[in-house]
């Protein structure tokens, strides 16, 4: 579902990522751990293409991003779900036209967004946040929004960067469940974290990044 | 593609960014009343000039003492002439009897005469479309040629006067037309731009989502439209407003004024001429835009 072919990345010099390759199944959850600075967060933006890779190959499901046409980028992040790491919620509308708004994008008639969105601020426990704006939320609440953002649409991939970073223990546990559930349903889901609690026991697989490289895989 | 979600997301983005918007409305509202205003001017000059060929005559006068057959021959010529649309025969006897009627008291001032010293003439009227300053006087040249005529007068001042009038006033119109609607345009292509850069998060924030090019042009292009849009409707009020403030409350004062006429039509286009500037000027900054 997701293959990495020699991908590196360079900011003006620094190097990034370094040769990068490996695969996830498709229907497998896989961590992506490492110190901060590693380049998780990096990595997850080649899969959406908020950046692009300076060199290798990248495929995700059936687009392959090296010779993606630009009008092909909306429909290879529509496939993607992504819980971004600084949020990205829209201040000036509410939590449910936030996680509506990754629906309207796809073109879901309203009468149906209204269950949708519902449905998934139930699955992360915020339904009663509805009408309320990101800004009044505290940062573990706006972090669920974006949850229920990313897998509204219920799409193929999900990619989470640090999605329990706000959360309590007991709420990531919950939040990972929801992941798993998903990928019980067919989703394909990469998750970048350095909480260790949230793998450990699992026996998912757990690339480790460190110095641009991938230093290790281990069975959290 | 879903309007409801762009009408909604423009008209909110109107009111969020009220002044900003109501500023450009108003801009383009008074924009299109100039427009409407010149039309205005521009359609009671063209009526004026065009009741005027109606009153423009060339006056050939004719020699002494020509017999009535060669005054037929004279008349007939003129008359097979394509230019003209009529003519009428003015003995000197008929020219003396009006003399008179016009001079009614002073009328002993002729008395003294023995001989009518009036020539025949004959009253020439062109086709509208002749009356210009050139073919006015080609007409002229022609007709003075023909045997047994002494003089040909028109008016050739008038002739010229008008025609000037209505070719600045259609110059002049063309002008500010093009002018006020570059205005237009770029008034509602700034406002565009600057809603689009108080939205640039936003906006950076949907295209991750994997919003389309459309999608997210879309509540611009209705945002730039309807600020148009209100900006005609406006635009009427005060057209409307300049229509009764002429009829009603000038015209008391100078009664000439009663005379214009107001093209009602064009008030019906200008929410339409407001759309099509509006929707312009945003496509201009939208396609300037790193979407
Ligand atoms: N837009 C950018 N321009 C320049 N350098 C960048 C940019 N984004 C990231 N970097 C650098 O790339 C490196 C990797 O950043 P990245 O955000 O991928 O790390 P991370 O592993 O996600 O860290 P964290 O755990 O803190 O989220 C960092 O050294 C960072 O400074
Ligand atoms: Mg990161």
């Amino acid at each position: 579902m997701i293959t990495f072919q020699n991908v590196s990345k360079y900011y003006d010099n620094q190097t990034v990522l370094k040769n990068i390759t490996f695969t996830v199944q498709k229907g497998e959850i896989t961590f992506i751990t490492g110190p901060s600075g590693a380049g998780k967060s990096t990595l997850l933006k080649l899969m959406y293409l908020a950046e692009s890779p300076d060199e290798g190959d990248i495929v995700i499901g059936d687009f392959h991003l090296a010779s993606l046409k630009e009008s092909q980028i909306p429909y290879l992040r529509r496939s993607v779900g992504v819980v971004f790491q600084d949020f990205k919620l829209i201040n000036s509308i509410t939590v449910f036209d936030n996680v509506a708004l990754t629906l309207r994008i796809r073109g879901v008639k309203e009468r149906e967004i209204r269950d949708i969105v519902s449905n998934a601020l139930k699955k992360v426990h915020i339904r009663h946040l509805s009408d309320s704006y990101p800004t009044s939320l505290s940062g573990g609440e706006q972090q669920r929004v974006v949850i229920a953002r990313a897998i509204a649409a219920e799409p193929l991939v999900i990619l989470a960067d640090e999605p329990t970073g706000n959360l309590d223990p007991n709420t990531s546990i919950d939040i990972i469940r929801v992941f798993r559930d998903l990928n019980a349903q067919g989703a394909t889901i990469v998750i970048a974290t350095h909480n260790r609690e949230l793998f450990k026991g699992s026996g998912n697989r757990v690339l480790k990044l460190d110095g641009g490289n991938i230093a290790g895989e281990e069975a959290g | 593609m879903t309007f409801s979600y762009s009408f909604k997301s423009a008209f909110k983005s109107l009111c969020r960014e009220k002044w900003i918007n109501l500023l450009s409305i108003l801009t383009v509202a008074s924009s299109l009343l100039i427009i409407t205003l010149t039309a205005f001017f521009l359609y009671n000059v063209e009526i004026i000039a065009n009741s005027l060929p109606e009153r423009f005559s060339i006056v050939s006068y004719l020699k002494d003492g020509l017999s009535s057959e060669d005054t037929q021959v004279i008349i007939d010529t003129i008359k097979r002439r394509a230019d003209i649309a009529g003519l009428k025969y003015i003995s000197k006897e008929d020219a003396l009897k009006e003399l008179q009627h016009t001079l009614k008291d002073t009328g002993y001032i002729l008395e003294g005469l023995t001989e009518n010293p009036l020539s025949s003439s004959i009253e020439i009227k062109l086709k509208k479309d002749f009356v210009t300053p050139s073919s006015a006087k080609h007409v002229a040249g022609e007709i003075k040629k023909i045997e047994g005529i002494d003089e040909v007068y028109y008016g050739e001042k008038i002739a010229d006067a008008i025609h000037l009038l209505r070719r600045s006033m259609q110059n002049m119109s063309v002008i500010i037309f093009l002018t006020i609607s570059s205005g237009v345009v770029f008034v509602t292509y700034s406002t565009v731009k600057i809603l689009f850069y108080r939205r640039k998060q936003e906006i950076e924030i949907i295209k991750l989502l994997g919003a389309t090019k459309g999608f997210l042009r879309m509540p611009f292009l209705i945002e730039g439209g309807s600020i148009g849009f209100f900006g005609g409707l406006i635009g009427i009020i005060g057209a409307l407003l300049f229509y009764f403030a002429v009829t009603y409350r000038l015209s008391m004062v100078i009664p000439m004024l009663k005379t214009l006429l107001f093209p009602f039509e064009i008030l019906v286009v200008l929410p339409l001429i407001g759309i099509i500037f509006g929707i312009i000027g945003s496509l201009i900054a939208i396609g300037r835009l790193k979407l």
